[in-house]
Parts: structure tokens; sequence; C-alpha cells
């Protein structure tokens, strides 16, 4: 048997297409833990791991739709960012963010050098520990690179809304990355 | 910093994170398992309705033009008006098709035939009558017309008629108006309609739904604990035991779709038997290997076999009601408990009996086919079967809808 590495993309869409198995086990194996931080951004840890499965079956599901135009990543990204917010509306998170009119303007900005000393999964556990309507503007706009106005729309809220959210989550992650540098020296 | 140079360089040291993910892979495994069964169900479901259609159409096309009687009248008809003009020119020895009593074909006349050809007789002369082969003879007179009784009188026939006719012969008696009961066409149609309705057998495509969950997808239950150990621990060959710990058990409404067959007893009675389905899902806490989880949710598929005695006291050609009572006996052939990405099968052993009591009305709007509704009571009878609303709710209102083919 061959070792999974040795299949390419296109292989596994195939086999998955067709409804292998193996190939969908394969497919798992290689893009779990790329998904799966993308899931905790959302949802944080605890509800990431459900969502990485659904997001798994719904991308068995659709495979078949996918035509080969742009990555299969960033295809597959898009889902598990769907799953993740679809999450989110089905636990009625988003709609109780009005809270976030509660979290302070941080002072002050980041200074250079500080973000270095922060590592990876680190900024990736402050994004995820977020007030969920804040998390999700910060990952729709600066992310996934969506507008004000399409944020607006996929979280229905307003566009003014969605600024002033993005605002507060720049503030907040700024505050706790300096709170996690200076408690590192 | 800037603040798109902030945004900038956050996203360059998130882009690229990989993590160790959790293992899902079993569960992804079993949902998709479970996706291809719906698959496959959805596939014979299509396949179902549309076997059924084609059954219906084929009714349709091969059966639909003996139900009005039209086609078959004028032959009918020959067989009884030949013998009256016998006697004249026929001898004994005339070879008279194997005909029904006479009261038999007239009940399987349309009205307006049968005075179409009373009318017509006078009008027939003796001689050309007699000139010609008698089995020739209905083939000209029978032509059921629509405005038939103003052209002559049939008073002046009865009076001649009775001294022709050989006696104890009932084929060659002439039918007048005077023989019949005031009633007897009110009678007739009424009695055509019942022996349309219920001697012919029917097939019923059927679906169910309860109020269980009339008001909206979940019904609350209180005091679901007593139902809990008194249903599910007693069937838990498992580790898995539904309790009640924080949340009280949900159910939502049961689907059944079935098929049935009835066959006809009586003019009035029939009784109908056939297969369902049924598909309960309830969600409520349970200990897995003593662990709990909550809003777990369970899974119950039941085939049965219904028993249905129906007694028909209203039946006209396009409507029908009727009182029926029913026994039923299902099977639950899976069982299965999702929870968080888990899911588990567990056998259910014994049967569940029912029986229900209701009353039902049917539109046939073409003559094989029509729709029918059945409110009903029914009651699930304590067969230790797993929790569910049957167990907690055993009487229940049952509302079937249906369509039918006569066959």
């Amino acid at each position: 048997m061959r070792e999974t590495s040795t299949y390419t993309e296109a292989e596994l869409i195939s086999g998955c297409t067709h409804g292998d198995r193996n190939a969908q086990r394969m497919l798992y194996d290689r893009y779990a833990s790329v998904m799966y931080p993308v899931c905790v951004r959302y949802l944080g840890r605890e509800d990431a791991k459900d969502v990485l499965q659904e997001g798994f079956l719904t991308v068995f599901d659709k495979i078949g739709t996918y035509k080969g135009e742009g990555s299969f990543e960033g295809w597959m990204r898009k889902i598990f960012v769907n799953a993740s917010l679809m999450h989110l509306r089905k636990t009625d998170v988003l709609r109780r963010t009005e809270d976030i009119d509660e979290v302070p303007e941080a002072g002050g900005v980041l200074e250079h050098g500080v973000l270095e000393q922060i590592s990876s999964r680190e900024i990736l556990d402050l994004v995820a520990a977020l007030p969920a309507g804040l998390r999700s503007v910060f990952n729709l706009f600066v992310m996934e690179g969506y507008s004000h106005a399409e944020v607006g729309a996929l979280l229905g809220i307003t566009e003014q809304s969605s600024r002033s959210q993005l605002s507060r989550a720049r503030s907040l992650l700024q505050e706790k990355i300096k709170e996690l540098y200076h408690g590192k020296r | 910093m800037v603040r798109d140079d902030f945004d900038q360089r956050l996203r360059d040291r998130l882009e690229g994170v990989t993590e160790p993910a959790p293992d899902v892979w079993e569960g992804i495994s079993q949902g998709l398992a479970r996706r291809r069964r719906k698959v496959v169900f959805r596939r014979f479901t299509v396949a179902a309705a549309a076997a059924a259609a084609v059954l219906a159409l084929a009714l349709l096309v091969f059966r639909g033009p003996r139900d009005d009687g039209q086609v078959e009248a004028p032959v009918q008809i020959a067989g009884t008006i030949e013998p009256v003009e016998a006697p004249v020119v026929a001898p004994a020895e005339v070879s008279v098709p194997d005909i029904a009593p006479i009261e038999e074909q007239i009940a399987a006349l349309p009205r307006q035939a049968v005075a179409a050809a009373r009318v017509t007789k006078p009008a027939a002369p003796k001689a050309a009558v007699a000139a010609e082969p008698v089995v020739e003879t209905p083939v000209t007179v029978v032509p059921p017309v629509e405005e038939p009784a103003v052209q002559e009188p049939v008073t002046q026939e009865p009076a001649a008629a009775p001294a022709e006719e050989p006696k104890g012969d009932e084929t060659k008696h002439l039918l007048t108006e005077e023989d019949l009961p005031a009633d007897y066409w009110t009678r007739e149609e009424s009695s055509r309609a019942s022996r349309s309705r219920t001697h012919t057998s029917q097939i019923s495509i059927l679906s169910n739904l309860t109020t269980v969950a009339s008001d909206g997808d979940l019904l609350y239950i209180p005091n679901a604990s007593h139902a809990s150990s008194q249903n599910g621990k007693s069937q838990a060959v498992s580790d898995i035991e539904p309790i009640s710990a924080t949340n009280a058990p949900k159910f939502y409404s049961p689907l059944t779709f079935g098929v049935q067959v009835a066959f006809p007893l009586t003019d009035r009675l029939s009784i109908a038997t056939g297969v369902n389905y049924s598909y309960l899902v309830s969600q409520f806490d349970i200990l897995y290997k003593k662990v709990l989880y909550e809003g777990a949710y369970n899974q119950l598929h039941y085939v049965g076999v219904p028993l249905a005695l129906s007694w028909h006291f209203v039946q006209t050609p396009h409507l029908g009601v009727y009182a029926s009572v029913a026994g039923t006996a299902e099977k639950c052939v899976a069982q299965r408990y999702v929870f968080g990405s888990n899911v588990a099968s567990e056998k259910v052993k014994g049967l569940q009996w029912s029986a229900k009591a209701g009353v039902g009305i049917e539109y046939w709007f073409i003559p094989h086919m029509g729709v029918y509704f059945d409110p009903s009571l029914v009651y699930f009878f304590d067969n230790q079967q797993p929790l569910s609303i049957r167990t907690q709710q055993p009487l229940q209102a049952n509302f079937e809808l249906g369509f039918r083919f006569r066959i």
C-alpha cells in the first residue's frame, strides 16, 4: 500500500468523490491539523472538535462540486468557516453580542517587537478567547478579508456595528498581547 | 503600530498555523455511514413513489373504462330484449346466450339505456323481426340515448305482452316501469356505488402524524424520570442508560409511512393489512459507561404489520365514511444513540403492540384513485420498549393521510 503522503491532492479528491473511505481518511489526516485551528479561531477549543467533524462531513458530501478553481485548501477553509458560523448561529451566540459594549477600549498602541515574542498558538488562544461577536468580526474581516458590509450581512449586524466590534477586538487583543508579553518578561 | 499593519502581522502569524487535531475520524466515519443509509433510503422512497405512480397510472389506463358501465350496456340490453321479440318467430331451439338473471342485468345498466330499449321495442315491426335472425336484433335496438322517453307512449305494451310470454321463463318478461318499486333507481344507484366501492380490493399509501408535537417541533414532557427508569432501564443491555439529570426528555413528532391492502368481506365490511415503517426521535440525558451525556439523541426505527377492520356506513361514488378498529405489531429494527461525536446502537427485544380506533373519510376523485383522512386514537401497550413518546404517552391522537387505489 502506498504511503499517504504519496497520493496527490487530485487523487484524493477523486477518491473522495467516489466515496472511497481510504481516500477520505487520508484527506482527513492531511487537513485536520490545518482546519482545526480555523475552527478554534471562531469557536474556541471547546466547540471546535464538533465543528471539525461536521465540517469534514460537509467536505465529503460536497467534494463533487469542487471544480478545481482556486486552491483546494481555500475551498475547504470556506466550508469550515461556514460550519463555524452556522454553529455560532445555532447556539445563538451571535445574538448575545451586546455585551461587547462593556469591553473597554484599550489605550495606546502595540510596540514593535512585542508581537514577535508571542507564539502563534498563544495568539490563536487569545483570538479564541475573545467574546464570540468580536471574534467573528475579527476573523471575517482580518483573516478572511471580507468588507464590513459583507461581515454585517453574514452576521446579521449593521456595517457600523461591524466596524465598532472590530475596533474593540483589536483593542482587546493588543491589551492581552501586552499582558502576555509583560508576563513573560 | 498602525492598525492595518497590526492586522497584517496577525494574519501572517495565524494563517499558517497548524495544530494536532483531536481524533474525530470515528465520528466522521459513522456520520458517513449514516448519510449513506439516508441516501439509500431516499432512493428507495423515490423508487417506491415512482412504482406507486406507475401502478396508479396502469390502473387508470387499463381499468378505467369499465367503471361507468356504458361500454358493456348494449350487449346486456340485447340479452334482455331479445326474448321479448322471440315468441312470434323464434322457436324453442333458438339458442339464447348464457345470460345472468334479469334483475342483475338491469342493475348493471345505466338508467337511460334501459329506458331507451323499452320505448324502442314497439317501433320495431314484427314482420321485420321475423325475417331476420334473432341474434342480430339487439345490435340495432340498443344505443343508449339521452332523449328517449317522450317519443312513444309505453302504456299500450303491457296489455299484449303477457299473453305472448311463455310461462316460467323469466328472461322473457317485458320490463315496465310499473314492475319496479318507486325508489328503485335511487336504491339502485346507491347499491351500485356500494358494490363498486366494497367489492373492490384497494391499495393504500399512507403517512401518519400524531399530535405529540403539533404545536412545534418539540414537546416538553415533565416527570420523564419515571418512564425512563421503567422503560429505558429495563431494556438497557449495554452501557447506555437514559436518566433524568438536568434536562427533561424531548420527543419529536413520530413519522409513519406504509402500504396497505384492503379486501372486502361484505358490502360494508373490509379488512386491511400491510407494512408500516415508523421513525421516532427523542432527546434526553444518558449515562454512557457511567459518564453523563446531556441531550443525547435516540432514534428508533420500527417496522410493523397492522390488521384493520372497517365498517363503511356512507358510500357514494365519490365519498365514503367509515369507522375502523385495528391492531398493530411492530418490531424495533434499529435503535441508535447519538451524543457528541459518538454513535452507539442497541438491539431491542420484543414487539410493540398497539390498538387503534377511529373514523375515516375518503374521497375518490377518479374511479380508481382517491385520498383519505383517518383521525384516530391509538393506545400503545406497555411491552418493555425503549423510552419514547409511545412509552411516555401511551394514548395518542393519530392523523393518517394517504392515497388509495382500487385494483
